[in-house]
């Protein structure tokens, strides 16, 4: 099967920092793909050039055939690769109902005739993510983790979404948020198809959630597979010597 | 200092009345702000080029009767002032190459500032002008109003109301308040925010044009007739806070009040003192703005 | 731009019928007048189309300076800022030999030129500049012919009197010159005993509200509201005025000659009428000689009658061509002392003399000073009745 999102010899340089020296990271249609590395391994660098929110200073990036150098943040999440932040990014005083609908913007001036079924999906994601009864409230009212699991959910306001990149999903979330977004996600990738490609720490949830692994050090791809064929890597150990690898 | 109830009164109804036109021209740079994330220090200049739009209007076209459609077309020609000048002078500002944008905002408005006032006084000399009106003069209470000038509080009062509606009712309106929350957000929400800068700026400085048409009967019209509205508008965005639509009104009213009854009884060579002094005094003991805190559009 | 001048200089003597070609140079009248903003250009271009008049009735009647020598006036643009006139004055005198610098309109630029001319000894006749300092200050070199705050409030108080107004409400904007006139109102109402009840209000130029203010002067219910205002605050004291029923039940006096320029009436379609105001030449005043040449000549040319600016204008270039022939040389310093000795024709019926006299009548002429009031809307200046003509005097 052809691959979805690929990245090939993806370069960035800040100065003279290499942030990412060669990434080469494929994933295909429908997979659910972990991404891992210790802090400052250039995770976060990889999720932002392949949203545009840096341009690469080398390599390529193909989405469903196509290049996405050179294109905006807006343009690639038109083209149905969406991305949430490590630091949580919701429209505070906007409430909850509607940060779902901004999500929905995305789809441009001709989602405006489609009100009816945008409030359907948004009523339905409300409930799905036990949201319902805070609909109206301001964002920046909900707890930490209802945030988290309000900006994961807002991407599945979009039907044309394919790819969804989240960045530490379930950083310092409780045990039940964290189980609704798993939930979430699974849903999505059985009934809808979405790819999804996770940055995270938490390797319990990963080893539940994903097809694969793929580990970042130093800017590049060090090793891929299953969670336990990439714990057996040597630079991995190395790297990760003395933590627990549950 | 001469005090009666009446005149008291008369003198709150005053302030309000001012306070309220004055909101309108805030309420452009507050706007702005909010979404592009700079100052344009030109609104006074788009206040400008509104007011001389209804004077050629009323003056060659409709006459004084028909203003009520010449102000529509002058708040309309404004926008599409706006949103040809973005493109060329204020969006380079989100290019890599541009290190300071605050710096560059500063330096590229104030340029505009210049270049438009001089463009003006080039074009249409330094002589005041008006576009007449004939309207008759209102009682408000105990205070006669100019018609002119009642026209401009109601019209100014209609535009806040409008702006709001289509801030909280619109599809667009939703795109510039999840924009003014976070710029990267709706980016990577599938929104231009390049696009949505544009349309903010010529919308911002259309709010500008409307107060500038609204009250060339009332203050005049001239190259430099901006200045003051400008001055007003960065007063009250202090006292209302950045970023607030009520903090505009309310923020506008209560420097029209402060000033008219600072002239009126304390004294009258102050007058654009008072407002300094609460601005000075909003800074003291709530420096984000009566209505203010990072970031807000609503 | 002033090559050019000099070009037209020479060829409107060339095209003088039976006037005799000139070989000698011209001697040089320097021009500091605002032509762009932040300055008065209206104000410059008037003030200019009198001193290019001038150059031709030297040139042409009388005939050149010196026994033949011809004028030329170089013209720098003051932009109403202190550092370009300063500019300007120096190229004036250092650059073209200029044997005295007229035109000066705005004060602030005056006063700036006059402490570098005090050094460079080059004569300045204010045309238009009314602070006290330009002639105060008691320099050699610093001349003026336009009216002073106390001859002015003078002018006020002679018109209280004969109109019988006993209370009234002086509205002043907080500039020296807005200062100046309403603190002379209430010195003058003590040292003559003119037994006025003065309401002072005062406020800044950048006001665009007056209503608190005119509130306080209807409360006081005043027999004359006296309009202290320059620009655009003299035009919304109009407007607000007659909005709050003061005007034109409360007469209002102007305090300058703004109501004679064209714009007035555009402003004030329905306020105007009822209105007194300031004005330093009336087509019904007395003109000399010179000055009916100039009327004739400024109206053959530009097909409208001459304003003040233009009048004063043309008088302080020709003042100068007359000083450098009574003192029978171009050197700047025997042209300041025939300034301070002689006697000069300009467009008044009274001749024009620089006393060393005391404070700002130092090295001053006034011209008279007319009260002209407006009966009917949309009337021309030129028809508004006279009132009264003081003569120029603060006593």
């Amino acid at each position: 099967m052809d691959a979805l999102l690929t990245t090939t010899g993806l370069f960035k340089r800040f100065g003279g920092v290499v942030a990412a020296s060669g990434v080469s990271l494929s994933l295909r249609p429908g997979e659910i793909r972990g991404l891992i590395g210790p802090n400052g391994a250039g995770k976060t660098t990889l999720v932002n050039l392949i949203t545009g929110i840096y341009g690469p200073s080398g390599g390529d990036i193909r989405f469903r055939g196509e290049s996405l150098v050179g294109l905006a943040p807006h343009q690639i999440a038109r083209r149905g690769l969406l991305r949430s932040f490590q630091v949580c990014r919701l429209f505070g005083n906007l409430s909850v109902a509607e940060n779902l609908l901004v999500a929905d913007l995305a789809r441009g001036a001709h989602a405006f005739a489609e009100t009816r079924q945008r409030a359907a999906r948004a009523r339905e994601l409300l409930d799905i993510t036990n949201l319902a009864r805070l609909a109206d409230q301001p964002a920046k009212a909900l707890s930490g983790g209802q945030r988290a699991l309000l900006q994961v959910a807002c991407g599945f306001m979009v039907p044309e979404l394919r790819c969804y990149v989240l960045d530490e999903p379930f950083a310092g979330i409780n045990p039940v948020i964290k189980d609704a977004i798993v939930e979430l996600i699974r849903q999505a990738n059985e009934q809808r198809g979405i790819a999804f490609l996770i940055v995270s720490h938490e390797m319990p949830v990963m080893r539940r959630l994903c097809h694969g692994v793929s580990v970042l050090m130093d800017g590049h791809i060090v090793s891929e597979g299953t969670l336990d064929e990439v714990a057996a890597h040597p630079q991995v150990i190395a790297a990760y010597l003395g933590k627990s690898w549950a | 200092m001469i005090f009666t109830w009446q005149l008291f009164a008369q003198t709150v109804i005053a302030g309000v009345s001012i306070g309220v036109l004055y909101a309108l021209m805030a309420l452009g740079i507050t706007f702005i702000y909010s979404i592009v994330r700079m100052i344009n220090w030109a609104m006074g200049e788009f206040y400008m080029i509104g007011s001389y739009l209804q004077y050629l209007l009323v003056v060659y076209l409709f006459g004084p009767g028909l203003w009520y459609v010449a102000l529509p077309l002058s708040a309309l020609a404004v926008f599409l002032i706006g949103t040809v000048i973005e493109p060329i002078l204020i969006k380079p500002m989100f290019g890599a190459a541009i290190e300071r944008k605050d710096d560059y905002a500063t330096v590229v408005t104030i340029a505009l500032l210049l270049l438009l006032r001089n463009l003006a006084t080039g074009l249409a000399g330094p002589y005041q002008r008006t576009p007449g009106s004939n309207l008759p003069t209102i009682m408000l209470g105990p205070l006669p109003q100019s018609g002119a000038r009642f026209a401009a509080f109601v019209c100014g009062l209609a535009a806040i109301a409008l702006f709001y509606l289509l801030l909280k009712k619109t599809w667009f309106g939703m795109a510039l308040r999840a924009a003014a929350q976070s710029r990267l957000g709706v980016q990577t929400a599938g929104v231009d925010v390049l696009r949505l800068d544009q349309a903010a700026f010529g919308i911002g400085v259309a709010l500008a044009g409307i107060a500038g048409a609204l009250l060339a009967p009332v203050f005049f019209v001239f190259p430099t007739d901006g200045i003051v509205t400008t001055v007003k508008g960065f007063e009250i965005i202090v006292i209302g806070g950045l970023g607030s639509i009520p903090g505009a009104l309310v923020g506008g009213i209560l420097l029209g009040l402060v000033e008219s009854l600072g002239a009126a009884f304390i004294s009258s060579p102050y007058q654009n003192v008072y407002g300094f002094l609460l601005v000075l005094l909003i800074l003291v003991i709530r420096p984000s703005g009566l209505f203010g805190e990072r970031a807000r559009l609503a | 731009m002033r090559r050019t001048i000099q070009a037209l200089a020479a060829l409107s003597l060339i095209s003088a019928a039976g006037a005799p070609a000139y070989a000698a140079e011209p001697v040089v009248i320097g021009l500091e007048i605002p032509l762009s903003p932040p300055g008065d250009p209206a104000a410059g271009q008037l003030i200019r189309r009198g001193a290019d008049l001038a150059v031709q009735y030297v040139n042409t009647v009388m005939k050149g300076v010196l026994g033949g020598r011809p004028i030329a006036v170089d013209v720098e643009d003051t932009q109403g800022r202190d550092e370009a006139g300063v500019a300007g004055y120096r190229r004036l005198v250092s650059e073209d030999h200029a044997v005295g610098v007229t035109g000066f309109f705005h004060s602030s630029v005056n006063i700036a030129v006059n402490e570098v001319a005090k050094e460079l000894g080059v004569a300045t006749i204010g045309t238009q500049t009314s602070a006290a300092d330009i002639t105060a200050k008691h320099y050699e070199v610093a001349f003026r012919t336009h009216a002073i705050d106390p001859i002015r409030v003078a002018a006020f108080i002679d018109f209280a009197r004969k109109k019988g107004f006993k209370r009234i409400s002086v509205v002043a904007e907080t500039t020296d010159y807005g200062i100046g006139i309403a603190n002379e109102m209430t010195k003058q109402n003590e040292e003559k005993n003119a037994g006025l009840t003065l309401q002072q209000i005062t406020f800044d130029h950048a006001t665009t509200d007056l209503t608190p203010q005119l509130l306080q002067v209807q409360a006081f219910k005043p027999d004359l509201v006296i309009n202290v205002g320059v620009g655009q605050p003299l035009d919304l004291m109009i407007d607000q005025a007659a909005t709050l029923g003061l005007l034109p039940k409360t007469p209002m006096l102007v305090s300058y000659d703004a109501p004679v320029r064209p714009q007035y009436w555009q402003l004030h379609p329905k306020d105007g009428a009822g209105i007194y105001f300031v004005a330093y030449y009336s087509p019904s005043q007395q003109l000399s000689p010179l000055g009916q040449w100039f009327a004739k000549a400024y109206q053959a040319k530009y097909g409208e009658p001459p304003v003040y600016s233009a009048l004063n204008g043309f008088g302080d270039v020709a003042i100068l061509a007359q000083a450098v022939d009574q003192a029978k040389s171009t050197d700047p310093k025997a042209v300041v002392k025939a300034l301070e000795t002689g006697t000069f024709k300009s467009w008044a019926a009274t001749s024009v003399t620089f006393p060393a006299a005391s404070g700002p009548y130092w090295h001053n002429w006034s011209p008279p000073l007319l009260i002209l009031e407006y009966t009917a809307p949309n009337q021309s200046w030129r028809d508004a009745p006279v009132i009264i003509t003081h003569t120029g005097t603060a006593s």
